[in-house]
């Protein structure tokens, strides 16, 4: 029996006394320990969603649980915004995200990233296998695309009030087809909700009969972004336009189920609303060739008629002197109205009259009226000289309105004036 | 008659119609069968067209309006 051994039993080495912490401190040592992780930082879970609530500040908080354990999430408001799915209560999800500590609640959660519902497969598959099932019914068939109306008087717009893609629209339809009319039915072109209220704006286009034309229309994003064009709803919603549907969503390299839906697709916002209407900036070239083919036609049938009338009155223009002034006359009428269809005047139009008149004057029968007369012999030759006749002999005189028979008196030479 | 007359009464229709009813008198008066007052009556109505076109070109303002602003209307993403 040692006592030392008795002793030893009994004396115990004085504890270092326990370093008491705050809960604060016990909480950020946590926090350090999970942030130091990085498998944490990087996680996938499946689970389903229980209790979501959504207070004013836009975020979304949920349970995630499975049969046996659960943990709490949080969904941002900035990524409850970009989600392909509103979480709800039952759901089944998979959420991408990091699991961090919460130092005031002594709590863990997920922050989530992004979240997308399980046993669906990924966003590609489901885009594929959508695509199939809308194909296989025939909703994408080259048949069923419409042809845009040539000159749509009333154009509705689908897409955000806010941000470029409105405001470009605008633009090209300004510089393009001012003549129009732009309807803006607004909508949210992303988020859990979109989907919805795409289908809703097309609808209030719908219920306008006037409407002759839809674009449809989003910026560029990623495929999440632009998901709600792959959503069934909105596909359909396409396909039952009563009238034709321009979609131009994302960039050149984005095809939206909603694409293969419309009767036309273009490849971005800006080229939907070039791709609806004319360019009316080439019209007034267009109107002028018009105007000048207009003028051009009726030059060249006034000249038709006045070769006829030529031919009709050959031998009398040969014989009247004062014709070849007429003609003269005409002559320059004809250019004046040239020089009126070069100078593009609507003066033409009074050279035009001048010069119908002046044709008028040219035929045979209005000289005549002018009170002129053509002499023929017995034989029916034209008298052009009065060596062609003796006195005495018959001489038949046609004017006007018919003929007088006479007989030649006598005859002068051709120094003599004959004629007033 | 000096000016065509001014196309008031043209101002109400749509631009595509003065358009397609300029063409139709272009290929009228090409054809070239038409008596002569009544080609020149084309022709006067033909510069009324082409004169109502070119102001609607000139002075058109494009319209904007919106669907169901406060009924049913959603904002948004960064309203």
């Amino acid at each position: 029996m040692a006592p030392d051994s008795d002793q030893a039993t009994l004396w115990e080495a004085p504890r270092p006394a326990p370093r008491i912490l705050r809960v604060s401190d016990l909480n950020r040592q946590v926090r350090i320990l999970l942030d130091g992780d990085p498998s944490l930082a990087d996680v996938w879970v499946e689970g389903e969603v229980s209790q979501p609530s959504y207070p004013p500040s836009g975020h979304c908080f949920f349970v995630l649980k499975d049969a046996a354990s659960q943990v709490k999430a949080v969904l941002f408001r900035e990524e409850l915004a970009r989600a392909t799915v509103r979480p709800e209560h039952g759901m089944h999800v998979i959420c991408h995200g990091k699991v961090r500590a919460y130092e005031p609640q002594g709590s863990y959660q997920v922050y989530v990233e992004s979240i997308t519902p399980a046993g669906t497969g990924d966003l590609h598959q489901q885009y594929e296998a959508l695509r199939t099932k809308l194909a296989g019914e025939g909703l994408f068939d080259a048949a069923r695309k419409r042809p845009l109306p040539r000159w749509p008087r009333r154009i509705g717009v689908v897409t955000s009030p806010v941000g470029a893609v409105w405001r470009d629209i605008g633009n090209v339809m300004r510089r393009r087809y001012p003549i129009g009319e732009l309807v803006l039915s607004s909508t949210i072109v992303q988020g859990p909700t979109a989907s919805g209220a795409i289908v809703r704006a097309l609808h209030r286009l719908y219920a306008d009969a006037a409407i002759d034309l839809i674009i449809l229309a989003r910026g560029g994003g990623s495929l999440e972004d632009l998901w709600s064009f792959n959503d069934e709803r909105v596909v359909r919603a396409v396909i039952e336009a009563p009238m034709p549907v321009v979609v131009g969503v994302g960039h050149e390299s984005d095809v939206t189920l909603a694409d293969f839906a419309a009767d036309l697709r273009a490849p971005t916002p800006s080229a939907a609303a070039e791709q609806a209407v004319p360019d009316l900036t080439q019209f007034p070239a267009i109107l002028d060739r018009l105007r000048d083919r207009a003028s051009a036609a009726i030059f060249s049938g006034l000249a038709d008629r006045g070769s006829f009338l030529g031919q009709e009155g050959r031998a009398l223009a040969r014989l009247l002197p004062d014709t070849a002034a007429a003609r003269q006359h005409a002559a320059e009428l004809v250019d004046r109205g040239h020089r009126a269809l070069s100078a593009r005047t609507s003066r033409e139009l009074a050279a035009l009259q001048g010069l119908a008149d002046a044709l008028r004057a040219l035929s045979p029968a209005a000289t005549l009226e002018r009170g002129y007369a053509v002499a023929r012999l017995t034989d029916g030759s034209i008298v052009r000289d009065p060596a062609q006749a003796t006195p005495g002999e018959p001489l038949e005189v046609v004017v006007a309105r018919g003929t007088i028979a006479t007989r030649v008196e006598s005859t002068a030479g051709p120094d003599e004036e004959v004629l007033p | 008659m000096t000016e065509p007359e001014a196309p008031a009464d043209l101002a109400a229709r749509p631009f595509d119609e003065l358009v397609a009813e300029l063409q139709r008198i272009v290929q009228a008066l090409e054809a070239g069968n038409l008596p002569l007052e009544e080609s020149i009556a084309r022709y006067r109505e033909a510069l009324r067209l082409h004169a109502a076109a070119e102001l609607r070109l000139r002075e058109a303002e494009l319209t904007i309006s919106e669907l169901g602003r406060g009924m049913g209307a959603e904002p948004g993403p960064e309203e």
